[in-house]
């Protein structure tokens, strides 16, 4: 089945197509962050002057028409509301126009699903990890199917937290990756740690980081950081691991593109007799194309919503989220 | 050379029992985890090594039935054995047991220690006695906050009715209980702890 994706919950319009398992377009439009950040009405106003370019790229790089599309799927939420609507009108136009099925998706299910696809996994831990959203999952069957959130962060997602720093010390572009490359070489300093049970919080660890920018070396300040978060995120998602008696781990999400935190949950699941696994970057990267692999499982399945009752949330729940 | 023979592993510790001057003795060693770097790694492990011992010799000053230290190195602690099962596989659990749970919880945050992790695996139930064990996220805070965490973990562990017998016993002996209740429901009333679903536990 040929089924289109929009994403547009952050700074990434993206547009992908899938026919069954197969891939065949991934295109996308990002906001540039800069040392700024994201300024919810501008990302949307970008989202808006390039939806209509990325949609046309994506069915070019597909080599198929639009009319030949079966079906629509797209981010209902977790995201920045604005952004949201973008997408959400997208897909509607895409459906009315095709008179086609279509069907809201919840983005955190997407990034693990394409994950477990990738990866090769068939019913893993995942530990979700992005701007937003910091937590460990898995998807049970009572009382009916659902996602179960094992853990996750009591205030802010992992990768709000390195973009926040990454503004603080005004680094260009202001994100995760740039702090990475800051961290090459630093030394450790203490920095606190907060773990409780399989439930973390980033907003201290925070704190004191910035509170140390003009007072130690911004490469020890970035190592420490990094490496405090990560250790957390691996504790708590080892001791996941552990109370479910799982042998299977992913991670996704922005987040699972770093190397280092793929390097120690590799670890984590070694020490624990699990198989861990992960999708190319690509699609770690908010993306169309783990939409549209979403909706079309959810189609297949007979899963589709009227036009009418499609919206967006912004603040979506994982574990009310539709699977199949 | 004594035989340290495992007879557990947690997320971060083996535990082995061994023989000391002749008397049978727990041994909880905290493992390096390769994933860490050594510095972080090290400082975890004797951090945590070290606030268990001192909440376990508190909780022995206090009455609190707990493990006995013995005796600590920087990343293993022996202490003495306790027999029984967990207060999560007890087969006679009764709504006094609840209430003195509560009570000896109460008991510990009036002196500001806090469990960190406060759930029926980590309370035995040791001749018809209720003995709390594990104290590796156990802190020294007046924190209302982290106080408010331990109701919390129970009440996701156990069912309503175990719950409010709980409470009562708690409510009997902590001096500020109006509070830390209060900050508990607060804290479930927040974006990202919603109840969950399901209880994995």
């Amino acid at each position: 089945m040929l089924v289109i994706g929009i994403e547009s919950s952050a700074h990434t319009f993206g547009v992908g197509i899938v026919d069954g398992e197969r891939i065949i377009a991934n295109e996308k439009s990002s906001y540039n962050v800069g040392t700024w950040g994201m300024i919810p009405s501008k990302v949307a106003e970008f989202h808006i002057s390039n939806a209509r370019a990325t949609l046309e790229r994506a069915v070019e790089r597909a080599g198929i028409d639009l009319e030949e599309i079966e079906g629509v799927g797209y981010t209902m939420g977790p995201g920045i509301g604005p952004c949201l609507q973008v997408g959400e009108l997208t897909a509607k136009t895409i459906a009315a126009k095709l008179n086609i099925d279509i069907v809201p998706v919840h983005h955190g299910i997407a990034h693990i699903e394409i994950a477990k696809k990738f990866a090769k996994l068939r019913d893993p831990i995942a530990l979700y990890v992005s701007g937003g959203n910091s937590q460990i999952l898995k998807l049970v069957e009572k009382p009916t199917k659902h996602y179960a959130v094992l853990g996750e962060t009591f205030d802010i997602g992992v990768g709000n937290m390195l973009d926040n720093f990454a503004r603080s010390i005004k680094l260009n572009p202001a994100w995760g990756s740039s702090v990475a490359k800051l961290a090459e070489g630093g030394k450790y300093i203490p920095l606190p740690y907060t773990v409780k049970g399989t439930d973390f919080a980033f907003t201290g660890l925070l704190t004191s980081a910035v509170e140390k920018i003009g007072k130690a070396d911004p490469k020890d300040i970035a190592f420490s950081l990094q490496e405090t978060a990560f250790s957390m995120l691996c504790e708590a998602t080892e001791r996941s691991l552990l109370l479910t008696n799982s042998r299977e781990l992913c991670v996704c999400g922005g987040v699972a593109q770093s190397k280092r935190l793929k390097e120690m949950l590799s670890d984590v699941a070694k020490e624990n007799g699990a198989r861990f696994g992960y999708a190319p970057d690509e699609f770690n990267a908010d993306n169309g194309a783990m939409i549209a692999y979403a909706a079309e499982k959810l189609i297949e399945k007979g899963i589709s919503v009227p036009v009418k009752k499609c919206g967006i949330e912004q603040k979506y729940r994982i574990d009310r989220g539709l699977v199949w | 050379m004594v035989s340290m023979k495992i007879i557990g592993k947690g997320a971060e510790a083996y535990i082995y029992s061994t023989k000391l001057f002749g008397k049978e003795v727990i041994v909880k060693r905290r493992m390096r985890k390769n994933y860490r770097i050594e510095a972080l790694d090290e400082s975890i492990r004797a951090a945590r090594t070290k606030r268990e011992v001192k909440v376990m010799y508190l909780l022995g000053k206090l009455g609190i039935n707990a493990p006995k230290p013995i005796a600590f190195g920087k990343y293993d602690i022996y202490m003495s054995k306790v027999d029984g099962p967990l207060l999560r596989d007890y087969k006679h659990k009764n709504a006094q047991m609840f209430r003195v749970v509560g009570s000896v919880l109460g008991k510990m945050h009036n002196n500001n220690i806090v469990h960190g992790d406060f759930t029926p695996v980590n309370i035995v139930v040791s001749k018809g006695k209720i003995c709390l064990i594990d104290f590796g996220f156990s802190s020294i805070t007046n924190s209302v906050e982290d106080k408010a965490f331990d109701l919390l973990l129970m009440k996701r562990a156990i069912s309503n009715a175990e719950y409010e017998n709980f409470l009562a016993g708690y409510i009997s002996a902590a001096a500020n209980s109006r509070m830390t209740i209060a900050r508990a429901s607060k804290i479930e009333k927040m974006g990202r702890y919603q109840k969950r679903t399901i209880d994995m536990l």
